[in-house]
């Protein structure tokens, strides 16, 4: 039987390309057109097409009028008119708690739980909620109280854990959301949800849509880089993928990049025993020769991205040295983070990095510390997540502050999720677990955009449901893009049919009451 | 005929008598106006009198709108009569009725300022307007109905004129007794309000005090506490007479909300006999008593330009001044942007917000040499990157032509501070880091006069370790 002409995987291997067509017209399809694009695009045109007959002159006359001077000033800074207005912070830290901190033993300070010791949970705090499988057979749910005991600092008086010694110093500076709530009830759907804005794998997340939206400011390192602290084997670790720090349906050149906690910081970054720097250039440049000729023969995007990255490379082979080199920090700097920040992949040491790479121009980095996930043997784990952590964070914080930096970087402090008040496990005097809790958790931010010194939002007396000032997960995300000067609604990206967007179509609201 | 209509006719006829009789007019106006002299040095001597005074007193204000309506009314009149006469017969009557209600409201008014013991300077100078205006009415009928043989329509023009610059002002001084002083200039737009008000209230315009703490004890306290009265011997009306206190000694205990009297009088129930404000006037909103309180409990400074905890919505820094128009310039920006080297990039898609001068990737070449090109862009740029580049003091130079410079970074370079004197004349810059720089404390010392650098950071320099502060003049 004759195969049509058209069908690819004929056996006479006749491709479109064999057709007699002129040659230009060949050409421009190659730069251009993949199946899939064409099929989008006629359908667009056709579209497109039957629009402006219904519209007459005027709506390609306003067309025309669109694209005149003022769109040309929009892409000055970049092509998507980003940033939309003049943002407080031009970058940001992500500390992301992973596992989930217990916002009832650090933050969110309840003096009434401790005379409600071993009491059961009044079932209508509850409500009809589904528990996860951790707990849902348990027969009672008696209330833990913090073991740990509250006190007030700083000027603002903030109730604080004692756990945390060195956060309850910069108090002052923070602004706490005790509101935060979340859709997701277990670790993978609740961190996606965290980073991305979406439970399913996939999207985009915050560091992506922010390299995408408003570029690099150091074109010799990432635009978005990750961090991931060592894990700690006597804690319960959940794992970390890098689908948390996916491009998802952006171009793979803003994904984040992570640097490794041990080793090099990036494999195979130093050139190779035996080729020099210039050899190496002219081997880069080969490589980039032949992905232009596979970009103009196949006219795959993520060709585009893989000659830049290798570009990146390229000068992050001196950049990244600089950048890890510690020897030159003065003493000041090791008094504040602790003899702990001279061990590469400690939390302390990431946090000296995250500084490091803000004064060099990465618009985000995120650090990822895990362990959180304290479901039972509280009183032992987590005052060694603390201590992992507290300094760092206040090291940060401060050094930030002492250096300028934190009047345009936004340092945010977060898990994926709050845990219950009510003991998983077995409760005694000495101890007790904690399950995860959906309905509220506490997390901070501090520096440019959000206003310093702030508690917002409000939990009942059980720190299990927010009463005031509710703060979704995609309302928490809007406030972050909006201290970038990015307004969450206009930043969108066409994929599947719709207008992405990190906040989900579902309706998200920036928090004004903490904006600075 | 009715009872009223009898009484309508004789005065009418009385009217007549004393209109056609010229020595009799002559003669009551000149009466009035010298009672209404004597008024003008009538005592306010600062003591309530008899309740009834007060109780005829406090219809001044309802009756007060009565002559500003008429007044301005008839020079609307006396204008539209030039076209019609019988509008200019309707002046005549409107002026008369004018004068009328402007003698009944100020018998009311004398009656509340002496009933009630009023007697600071807006009540005295709210009194004396208010006669002056009657005079001023007086000799408007006398010209009008031409008693007093002068060049008639010149004169009458001049003191129409006057008639309505002193209403205005005497309504402004009646307005800023029951509003307080700062009603009409609180919600100015701030650009209006430097060309009006050049801040009066303190020496530190843009402190926590004069910006928040203030205007709530302006409208709500001074009326009784201030130049018009002094209850309590308490004058609140400035910092230092705030702090000051009254008969009763101190009223504000810094860093002692509790102790603080001013603090414990707004917050008892308002029923208490002590509750301030008194006399029913409207009290202090819970939002100002928290403020009020925290700002004590952070020391009760003039100066502090924040309070740890309190954040005002409104209290966000005036919008920048558009830095011009650069669409010329737009091709050339972009073409560096596409090149190595140093780049402009603007801070928003507004254009006029300005373009950040970026020189993070090569910032170890960037020299005084490559500063020296931006000059042309240099009104344009408002944050200046400049830490850890080649820069050394003489860049000061170019910089003082970068005008509208909000935020500039000079951490990590060489300089010395030696001619940083000279950046004064940057009138915007908010943001100065000379961190890791060799600056000293002496070289520092011209920036005092910047008052909108507010945040200059100093970590790591010989200025930081001889001063006490951890290289932050002020955050925030």
């Amino acid at each position: 039987m004759k195969q049509h002409p058209l069908c690819s995987d004929c056996e006479d291997k006749i491709t479109p390309m064999d057709l007699p067509i002129p040659g230009g017209l060949k050409k421009e399809w190659a730069a251009c057109e993949s199946r899939r694009q064409f099929l989008g695009r006629s359908g667009k045109v056709l579209g497109w097409a039957a629009l402006a007959s219904l519209f007459g002159d005027v709506s390609l006359h306003y067309r025309a009028f669109a694209s005149g001077p003022k769109r040309e000033a929009a892409s000055l800074g970049n092509s998507l008119g980003l940033p939309h207005f003049a943002p407080k912070a031009k970058r940001a830290i992500y500390l992301f708690m992973s596992g989930a901190p217990p916002q009832v033993d650090l933050f969110d300070y309840k003096p009434n739980l401790a005379a409600q010791f071993n009491n059961d949970m009044p079932a209508s705090v509850r409500g009809n909620q589904q528990l996860t499988g951790m707990t849902a057979g348990q027969a009672r749910f008696p209330v833990a109280p913090a073991h740990w005991p509250f006190r007030q600092q700083g000027q603002t008086g903030t109730w604080i854990t004692d756990l945390l010694p060195y956060t309850a110093r910069m108090v002052d500076d923070l602004t706490f959301i005790k509101s935060t709530n979340t859709d997701a009830i277990n670790h993978e759907p609740a961190i996606m949800l965290m980073n991305t804005g979406n439970m399913n794998a996939g999207k985009p997340c915050l560091g992506a849509w922010l390299a995408y939206g408003l570029g690099s400011m150091n074109d010799n390192l990432p635009t978005f880089v990750v961090l991931q602290t060592k894990t700690n084997p006597k804690e319960n670790n959940q794992p970390v993928s890098s689908r948390l720090w996916s491009s998802g349906f952006l171009s793979s050149e803003f994904s984040g990049v992570g640097l490794r906690s041990v080793g090099d910081p990036v494999l195979y970054l130093e050139d190779p025993a035996g080729v020099n720097h210039e050899i190496r250039r002219k081997m880069l440049d080969a490589v980039e020769e032949i992905n232009r000729q596979t970009l103009a023969e196949v006219g795959d995007p993520e060709t585009n991205s893989r000659i830049a990255q290798y570009e990146m490379a390229f000068r992050m082979q001196s950049s990244v040295p600089e950048l890890t080199d510690l020897s030159k920090e003065p003493q000041s700097t090791w008094d504040l983070y602790g003899p702990e920040a001279k061990e590469a992949g400690t939390f302390a040491y990431n946090c000296l990095l995250a500084r490091r790479m803000a004064e060099r121009g990465v618009r985000f980095t995120q650090i990822y510390k895990r362990g959180w996930d304290v479901h039972d043997n509280v009183v032992g784990n987590l005052p060694v997540l603390c201590q992992e952590t507290d300094r760092g964070c206040y090291a940060l914080v401060t050094d930030l502050k002492r250096r300028g930096l934190l009047d345009d970087t936004l340092v945010i402090w977060a898990g994926e999720f709050g845990r219950t008040v009510y003991s998983q496990g077995g409760l005694s005097q000495d101890n007790y677990g904690r399950d995860h809790h959906p309905r509220c958790f506490t997390v901070w931010m501090a520096g440019a955009g959000v206003r310093p010194g702030v508690a917002y939002g409000e939990t009942d007396e059980y720190s299990y449901n927010v009463v005031r000032d509710p703060v979704h997960v995609r309302d928490f995300n809007a406030t972050i893009l909006h201290c970038l000067g990015v307004d969450h609604n206009k930043f969108t990206y066409q994929f599947q049919g719709l207008d992405q967007k990190l906040t989900s179509p579902v309706p998200a609201f920036v928090v004004k009451g903490i904006l600075a | 005929m009715s009872a009223t209509a009898k009484v309508a006719s004789r005065v009418a006829e009385l009217w007549q008598k004393l209109r056609q009789d010229r020595l009799l007019s002559l003669g009551s106006a000149a009466t009035g106006v010298v009672i209404l002299l004597a008024l003008l040095f009538f005592p306010l001597d600062g003591r309530a009198h008899a309740d009834w005074l007060q109780f005829f007193g406090r219809f001044h204000p309802l009756l007060v709108h009565l002559p500003i309506g008429l007044i301005v009314l008839w020079p609307l009149l006396e204008i539209m009569g030039t076209r019609r006469s019988s509008l200019r017969e309707a002046a005549g009557l409107v002026l008369y009725l004018a004068l009328a209600t402007c003698l009944v409201s100020l018998l009311f008014g004398l009656l509340l300022a002496y009933g009630s013991g009023e007697s600071g300077t807006t009540v005295t100078r709210h009194m004396r307007g208010g006669i002056v205006l009657a005079l001023e009415l007086i000799l408007c009928v006398a010209v009008r109905s031409t008693l007093l043989e002068i060049n008639h329509s010149r004169a009458y023009f001049v003191l129409l004129t006057a008639v309505l610059l002193t209403l205005a002002w005497t309504a402004h001084q009646g307005g800023s007794l029951t509003h307080g002083s700062g009603y009409l200039t609180k919600y100015m737009p701030p650009t209006i309000k430097r060309l009006v008000a050049p801040s009066a209230v303190s020496s530190h315009p843009n402190s926590f005090f004069s910006k928040h703490i203030y205007p709530a004890l302006d409208t709500k306290c001074v009326a009784c506490h201030g130049t018009n009265k002094e209850q309590g011997g308490l004058r609140l009306d400035s910092f230092e007479s705030l702090m000051a206190g009254g008969k009763d000694g101190i009223v504000i205990a810094p860093r002692n909300p509790d102790d603080s009297l001013l603090l414990k009088k707004v917050t008892l129930p308002p029923s208490d006999p002590h509750f301030m404000p008194a006399e029913g006037r409207t009290p202090l909103t819970p939002e100002e008593i928290t403020r009020i309180r925290a700002w004590v409990l952070a020391g009760a400074s003039s100066e502090a330009s924040s309070v740890p905890g309190i954040f005002i919505a409104g209290d966000l820094e005036e919008p920048p001044p558009p830095v011009g128009d650069y669409s010329a310039l737009i091709g050339e920006i972009r073409q560096m942007q596409q090149s190595q080297g140093a780049k402009l990039v603007p801070v928003s898609a507004k254009l006029s917000d300005g373009l950040i001068l970026r020189t993070t990737d090569i910032a170890a070449s960037f020299d005084d040499a490559q500063l020296a090109k931006f000059q042309r862009f240099a009104p344009f740029i408002v944050d200046a990157e400049l830490g850890r580049t080649a820069l050394t003091d003489s860049s000061v130079e170019t910089l003082v032509q970068f005008k509208n410079l909000r935020a500039l970074h000079l951490e990590d370079t060489a300089l010395t501070g030696r001619s940083l004197g000279k950046l004064t004349s940057l009138s915007q810059l908010t943001y100065l880091n000379l961190s890791a720089t060799k600056v000293t404390r002496d070289a520092l010392a011209p920036l005092k006069s910047m008052p909108n650098l507010r945040h200059l950071y100093l970590f790591n320099t010989p200025a930081e370790s001889a001063s006490s502060d951890s290289g932050v003049r002020s955050t925030q």
